[in-house]
């Protein structure tokens, strides 16, 4: 479960190319001769989906081993490359999050660029680490991962009780053998008789 | 309109019923005129009104059930286009075409037995007719509703079946053509990359699979549509074709924005339903635990109640240990003295 890399770029319409605002991403499993090309080819991918996508709507792209995740909000949009495990839905929650968080930082200033800028933003970098795993990004996945733990916690502890239950049981079956017991070798009066009767067994 | 439509299994009795009413109408009371002319829109002749709406009822009615023979009919025919498609024959324009017309008449269809129905209603509720009546459009209304029922499934069968050709027509296409796109060993797909971008600067014919105008049906591009599509699942599948493919991709976009809120709604009651159980959980396993507690509280009645016994048995011990000890200081002492008697009696004989 991996994302590989996450763009934000500016789309304006149908005829005019995205412009990269933001570029966050991890070409560290490729070969080192082949990482350049995958960058270009991450950025022309992204320009090509981020400009097919239409305002206010999410798409899903498959694209060899990757799905392509866009999310275009008034003309803002995210693009993440993420592979097949990936949860759609954590996907695109995270695009959410990172748009909430660029126009927090940016504000409206990018509605002016007209160029792709190439300087990074930290909080995407951080964003491609974190979320690797997708119940980072994702609320509801970790409340659903930490919900399953704790139901097996759960079963575990119902197991040792039941276990429990059986210790008890044979334990008050001991003690209840024991007071019999202790009755038998309680006689009221002891006489020499029935101490030698009692010697015996 | 039963002789039309074969499927029906009721007899036409129409004449009988018209020569009984125009018995009825002859002797019918000037009552019921007086009845319906207040409830139908003033007219002087009450009865005529009355059989004037049921006769538009019926009108509409015929129509309808004319309407869904015809439908059935272009069915059947598409029908057999779909099941007969082979691998390059494809008769997709008329396919399409056809499906089209007939999702038309189904909807209208629809519409108007939605509005017969309404009217039929209305009369019921507000003209003092006969119950025969009342229950004749009922009858009539719930079987046009059932026939068209019928239709619409027939047409979902239709299209899940030409759906099925077609992926397995594509699985052949894939079996034969040459592109290396799905033995997806990993460092063929790496290269990819570089071969992309290679050909990107050309013209963009890999990544974007809704590109028109791009000749050749390849199966690579056919495959992410279909990718896209299996992830979007729209419920009137409409796959295939680049020229329909912009228009597709629109179709698409919907139905994603549903499946993702809908995920969501499905992940929130799967935890709702998490919740659920785990609370059960809990509540068996205070169960258990109180259980148990009694078990316990059991056990300790009976180690308290031996405790006493073995308590009891050792005060017994000791003090016949005592009685014991103190018997032989007894025992002697009355030898003592009985020997002291013995002595005195000696002394005093002898």
């Amino acid at each position: 479960m991996k994302i590989t890399a996450l763009l934000v770029l500016k789309c304006e319409s149908e005829s005019s190319d995205p412009v990269i605002l933001a570029n966050a991403s991890d070409v560290s499993h490729f070969g080192y001769f082949q990482r350049p090309s995958v960058r270009e080819f991450i950025v022309f991918v992204g320009r090509t989906v981020a400009r097919r996508t239409p305002s206010g709507q999410r798409q899903s792209v498959q694209h060899e081993e990757y799905k392509v995740h866009a999310y275009n909000r008034n003309g803002l949009c995210a693009v993440g490359f993420m592979d097949d495990h990936y949860p759609v839905r954590s996907s695109f929650s995270l695009l959410n999050q990172v748009i909430d968080e660029y126009q927090k930082n940016f504000g409206e200033s990018w509605r002016s660029a007209q160029t792709d800028s190439t300087q990074t933003w930290q909080y995407l970098n951080e964003a491609l680490v974190k979320f690797q795993d997708p119940a980072e990004a994702d609320k509801l996945l970790r409340i659903q991962r930490e919900l399953d733990e704790t139901k097996i916690i759960l079963h575990k502890t119902i197991d040792s009780v039941l276990a429990r239950g059986e210790k008890l049981d044979s334990l008050v079956e001991k003690s209840s053998d024991l007071s019999a017991a202790s009755q038998v070798t309680y006689p009221t009066k002891l006489h020499p008789i029935c101490f030698f009767s009692l010697m015996k067994p | 309109m039963s002789a039309a439509l074969g499927k029906t299994s009721y007899r036409d009795r129409t004449p009988e019923f018209l020569s009984v009413a125009e018995r009825l109408k002859k002797s019918i009371s000037s009552g019921s005129n007086a009845d319906v002319s207040s409830s139908s829109s003033g007219k002087p002749d009450g009865t005529r009104s009355a059989v004037a709406v049921q006769s538009e009822f019926n009108k509409r009615a015929s129509k309808i059930g004319f309407g869904i023979h015809q439908t059935s009919q272009k069915l059947s025919k598409l029908a057999k286009l779909a099941k007969r498609t082979s691998v390059f024959d494809d008769p997709t324009m008329e396919i399409q075409e056809l499906t089209a017309v007939i999702k038309q008449d189904i909807t209208a269809l629809n519409a108007a037995v939605v509005d017969l129905q309404l009217v039929c209603n209305s009369q019921n509720e507000s003209g003092n007719i006969s119950t025969d009546t009342t229950t004749h459009s009922t009858t009539v209304v719930d079987n046009l509703k059932n026939r068209l029922m019928g239709a619409t499934k027939e047409f979902k069968e239709v299209l899940t079946m030409r759906t099925e050709n077609l992926k397995v027509h594509e699985n052949r296409r894939q079996l034969f053509s040459s592109s290396a796109s799905k033995d997806a060993a990993n460092p063929f797909v790496r290269q990819r990359p570089l071969a992309s971008r290679s050909t990107a600067s050309a013209s963009p014919a890999p990544p974007p699979p809704w590109a028109n105008g791009s000749a050749s049906s390849s199966s690579s591009q056919l495959f992410p549509s279909r990718q896209s599509d299996v992830e979007s699942q729209p419920l009137l599948p409409q796959q295939h074709q680049q020229r329909q493919q912009q228009q597709q991709q629109q179709q698409q976009m919907v139905p994603l924005q549903d499946s993702y809120m809908q995920s969501r709604a499905e992940a929130l009651h799967n935890v709702e339903s998490t919740i659920h159980e785990l609370s059960s959980i809990f509540t068996q396993l205070a169960t258990m635990v109180s259980q148990q507690g009694e078990l316990a509280i059991r056990i300790d009645e009976n180690m308290d109640d031996t405790l006493t016994n073995v308590e009891g048995a050792q005060g017994q011990l000791v003090r016949y240990l005592n009685s014991i000890s103190s018997n032989r200081w007894l025992m002697i002492k009355i030898f003592f003295v009985l020997v002291v008697f013995l002595m005195i009696f000696l002394f005093f004989v002898a």
